[in-house]
């Protein structure tokens, strides 16, 4: 019970606030990142999202052009803290869809090459490690969430 | 607000910043707006026009997404011409495209051939399109002396029905 109360204690001393302006910060980093490449090369881009198999041809070029605009307002409103409830929620939506794509192709056998942050193809590297970074940057995203959760509560 | 509504509104304004941003951008993009809703395809076509070789005008022809048009005099085009063809020489233009126009909207390409690797009437007919406004069009050189040697389909006779300008390949179409 001492023990329990300690944690409290020590939880309650935790900036929320500062943690999850860093975090953030960090989460909008990555969006900012990510978007430049793809926005530039929508074509390329476009043979990366059909190399996923997931979506129907018509649609591919759309989400081309769509997704690396989602993620550019996602990053500016996650920095500048506008809108920033919905943009925590559609970015660990984008990220924990993503996760899920990209487990759901590694069972399929389908080696992909990721586009998270460059619209090559040429860019490849194993399933296992895009898996393995999109769960860290997931983790980020949920840990955001919680550590907005907690600088509500203590304000 | 309460949670849940305030996450919907700003979701959905995000989404919806987001895709008018893409879609704007896209229409004004320095090197052409990128398709929004198209399958890949396995031609590529120049987005300000040129020239097209015979094996992506065939793919065209199949499919029944270009339209072809006949540069040559209307004696050469009856002793024979691309399937479904439209005859169209560079000097009648002004007279005939007023007519022929309604034919080649929707198509992927408007496709101008004569015979010969110097002909200039295909590319005459081409900038004549051009500068009435057509930005889909290419030409196929020496066309018809290619299309010929790759046995593909050819039609003779005098200028067909619209009708038949408008579909992919139309095997008896010059006796309908």
């Amino acid at each position: 019970m001492q023990r329990l109360r300690e944690q409290v204690g020590l939880a309650a001393l935790v900036p929320w606030d500062a943690v999850e302006w860093t975090l953030r910060l960090a989460l909008a980093g990555i969006f900012l990142y990510a978007c430049a490449d793809k926005i530039l090369h929508p074509q390329d881009f476009a043979s990366i999202v059909k190399s996923y198999h997931v979506l129907p041809d018509p649609l591919v070029y759309l989400t081309a052009l769509w997704l690396p605009w989602l993620e550019l307002v996602l990053g500016v409103c996650l920095f500048t803290g506008f809108m920033r409830d919905g943009a925590l929620t559609l970015a660990t939506g984008l990220l924990a869809a993503f996760w899920i794509t990209l487990v759901v192709d590694y069972f399929r056998g389908i080696n992909v090459a990721c586009g998270c942050f460059s619209s090559s193809p040429e860019e490849s590297a194993p399933m296992i490690w895009y898996m393995g970074r999109d769960a860290l940057l997931l983790a980020l995203a949920l840990f955001t969430v919680e550590a907005r959760r907690r600088a509500g509560e203590a304000a | 607000m309460r949670l849940v509504p305030r996450l919907l509104v700003q979701s959905f304004s995000i989404l919806a910043i987001s895709a008018v941003l893409a879609l704007g951008v896209n229409a004004v993009r320095p090197d052409g707006p990128a398709p929004v809703l198209a399958a890949q395809s396995a031609v590529q076509l120049g987005k300000s026009g040129g020239e097209i070789g015979v094996k992506d005008a065939a793919l065209l022809f199949i499919t029944g997404r270009a339209v072809f048009l006949d540069a040559r005099s209307q004696y050469e085009f009856q002793q024979g011409h691309v399937q479904g063809a439209i005859s169209l020489p560079p000097r009648e233009f002004a007279s005939q495209y007023q007519d022929i126009k309604p034919l080649l909207a929707g198509k992927e390409a408007v496709i101008a051939y004569c015979d010969g690797d110097r002909c200039p009437l295909s590319h005459a007919l081409a900038k004549h399109l051009r500068d009435a406004g057509m930005k889909n069009v290419y030409v196929m050189v020496n066309g018809w002396t290619l299309w010929q040697a790759e046995k593909l389909p050819i039609a003779k006779g005098a200028a067909p029905l619209p009708k038949a300008a408008q579909g992919g390949i139309c095997r008896d179409c010059e006796n309908k």
